[in-house]
């Protein structure tokens, strides 16, 4: 059965890359294009993991990751790790990882494996 | 503001009140009208009433007549003298006023109002110059208002420029990395080369961000307390696989260094940047000198190569943003070109600072100070549109104007140290007077020019320095 990844950005072309390379990698990928449209999607379905960008217009993220509560969440954004951390985003116990954009093919393959396996 | 309350409360001193030349002649001037009127007019009297009255002549009279002529006299002149020092002290009050207040503006404070009332020209300066102040403080504030849009600007720029490279280094290393089909040896060359490039630029991009961090104040530093020598000693580690690529040597000269409250990424992220130009400009197989010593009040980390060296035109613009040494015209060395000026922001950010000594063809030596104490509360840095060389310029002309040939020389000198602050420049002055190398008072001119110099950079109204010099001169007379 394959794992599936929920991917939260505003930028389709981020949507449409990180979606090639998991699907490549034997994912299965599901898009959100905002926190609304995230919150509805991970009330519907279950997934294995999210993948969530921070700054996205509407509801903030800081609401979005109270609506996920039991599927590990990596955010990945271009907002640096320490200003996350002031902004109280990587207190949640279910936020499991931080991937800093622009991200390698690589790393973004490796964290996702690790952290759906395990 | 505090300032207009000090100004008010200045207390009558008796000691400043004799310093103040305006009064002392003001007040000397009615003493001596009021010995004198008096002395004229009973002198006359006396003379009268001993010839016109008869028997006037028998010495108790005359002694009562003198007795009561010399009471007069004092009395007048003690009164004549009061009136003098009220009169002068509702003349020198003001001007002292007004020169507090000008010094404060000098220093930059120009929410200040001055309040005085002696309905005369006095008044309608005090008036005039609250004007100028006020109209000083506009500026002021319409210049953060556009140094803050300019800084902001810059912050979500690179914050939008940032995104679209994710999915293009996406997409890139995916090309690369064959998710996309099997490539040919070109093509696999072309990705490298758009890869490079996007990295690059994704480069220097981060550094506009640093940089508009460091100017906007908001340069975070992690404080705490930590063993230098593991900081240094793990950075020129990490160093050494670049070093290696090119056969060059790290030698690391350690103190015995203290524990100190700092904050090791950003250290590091100085000495990682020195130590990285110090590869690309060495020659193969060539070594590179790490040291780090406690002085006073700082410790003093430098890194010396052995390669070409800066020209003296290239080492003043060094620290300046995009500034790479004309030779190098072609950017064979890669880079962003922001680094130094990011680490001159972040040395100074600390009260820190960092200089170049260099000799072409002899190696350079970069040297940074890191002070004992972390420095809290984080001023911002100018550290693009500096106006630094415009205003060593100005310095430099004005060595040569006082110092002859020499000047120039010794200029090129305090510069290479990097000792061309105001505070540097005036400790150097003062050396000059104490060696009897200029006098004390072309000294003090010296330092005045200096002083506009850096007023100047203040953007401080050059009429509000002479209309400080009037005021100065009123004083003194």
């Amino acid at each position: 059965m394959k794992k599936t990844v929920l991917v939260v950005d505003d930028e389709s072309d981020v949507r449409k890359s990180v979606r090639m390379i998991l699907e490549t990698n034997g994912y299965k990928v599901i898009e959100a294009k905002d926190g609304d449209d995230c919150i509805k999607k991970v009330k519907n379905k279950d997934f294995d993991l999210v993948l969530l960008d921070i700054m996205m217009p509407g509801v903030p993220v800081r609401e979005v990751i109270k609506h996920i509560t039991d599927v590990k969440i990596i955010f990945m954004s271009v907002v640096r790790i320490s200003d996350a951390r002031r902004q109280g985003l990587t207190a949640q116990g279910n936020v499991v990882d931080f991937l800093q954009k622009p991200f390698n093919v690589s790393d973004l393959v490796e964290r996702v494996k690790i952290n759906i396996e395990d | 503001m505090v300032r207009k309350k000090d100004l008010n409360k200045q207390k009558f001193n008796l000691k400043n009140f004799f310093l103040s030349k305006i009064n002392r002649k003001i007040t000397l001037l009615f003493i001596i009208v009021g010995i004198l009127a008096p002395f004229l007019a009973i002198f006359y009297f006396y003379s009268i009433s001993i010839s016109s009255i008869p028997g006037a002549t028998s010495p108790e009279i005359v002694m009562l007549l003198q007795t009561v002529a010399y009471m007069i006299i004092i009395l007048i002149a003690l009164n004549t003298g009061f009136i003098g020092f009220l009169l002068s002290r509702s003349i020198s009050k003001p001007i002292k006023e007004l020169y507090n207040a000008t010094k404060q503006i000098e220093k930059g404070n120009y929410d200040i109002k001055l309040d005085i009332k002696t309905r005369d020209e006095l008044q309608r300066l005090g008036e005039a110059f609250n004007k100028a102040a006020s109209s000083l403080a506009q500026t002021k504030q319409e210049r953060q208002e556009i140094d803050s849009a300019k800084t902001e600007f810059l912050s979500i720029t690179s914050h939008e420029l940032r995104s679209p490279i994710t999915p293009m280094k996406a997409q890139l290393q995916m090309l690369e990395q064959g998710y996309l089909g099997k490539l040919s040896k070109k093509q696999k060359e072309s990705i490298a080369i758009i890869i490079r490039n996007t990295d690059r630029l994704d480069n220097i991009i981060m550094d506009f961000l640093e940089i508009s961090r460091i100017e906007a104040a908001r340069l975070r530093f992690n404080f705490r307390e930590i063993d230098l020598s593991d900081t240094v000693f793990e950075t020129t580690q990490f160093m050494e696989g670049f070093a290696k690529e090119k056969n060059i040597k790290l030698v690391l000269n350690l103190d015995d260094l203290p524990i100190i409250e700092a904050d090791p990424d950003r250290l590091s992220q100085i000495l990682r940047n020195l130590i990285n130009n110090a590869i690309k400009f060495s020659k193969q197989g060539s070594k590179i000198e790490i040291n780090v010593r406690k002085r006073q009040n700082d410790i003093l980390f430098s890194v010396k190569d052995n390669g070409e060296g800066i020209t003296p035109e290239d080492q003043i613009r060094i620290f300046e943003p995009f500034y790479q040494v004309e030779k190098h015209s072609e950017r064979r060395y890669g880079g962003t070109g922001l680094g130094l000026a990011i680490c001159r922001g972040i040395v100074e950010s600390q009260n820190g600072k960092i200089w170049v000594e260099s000799k072409p063809g002899r190696g350079s030596k970069f040297s940074f100070t890191l002070p004992l104490q972390p420095v809290l509360d984080i001023k911002p840095i100018k550290v693009l549109f500096s106006q630094k060389s415009l205003i060593e310029k100005k310095i430099k002309e004005e060595f040569k104007s006082m110092l002859g040939p020499l000047g120039e020389n010794e200029f090129e000198d305090l510069k290479n140290k990097n000792s061309l602050g105001k505070q540097d420049l005036f400790s150097y002055i003062d050396s000059l007077t104490q060696q009897y190398i200029i006098t004390f008072d072309r000294g003090n001119i010296f330092k005045n020019k200096i002083n506009n110099i850096y007023c100047e950079e203040k953007q401080t109204n050059n009429n509000l320095n002479s209309f400080k010099d009037k005021l100065e001169e009123l004083k003194r007379d």
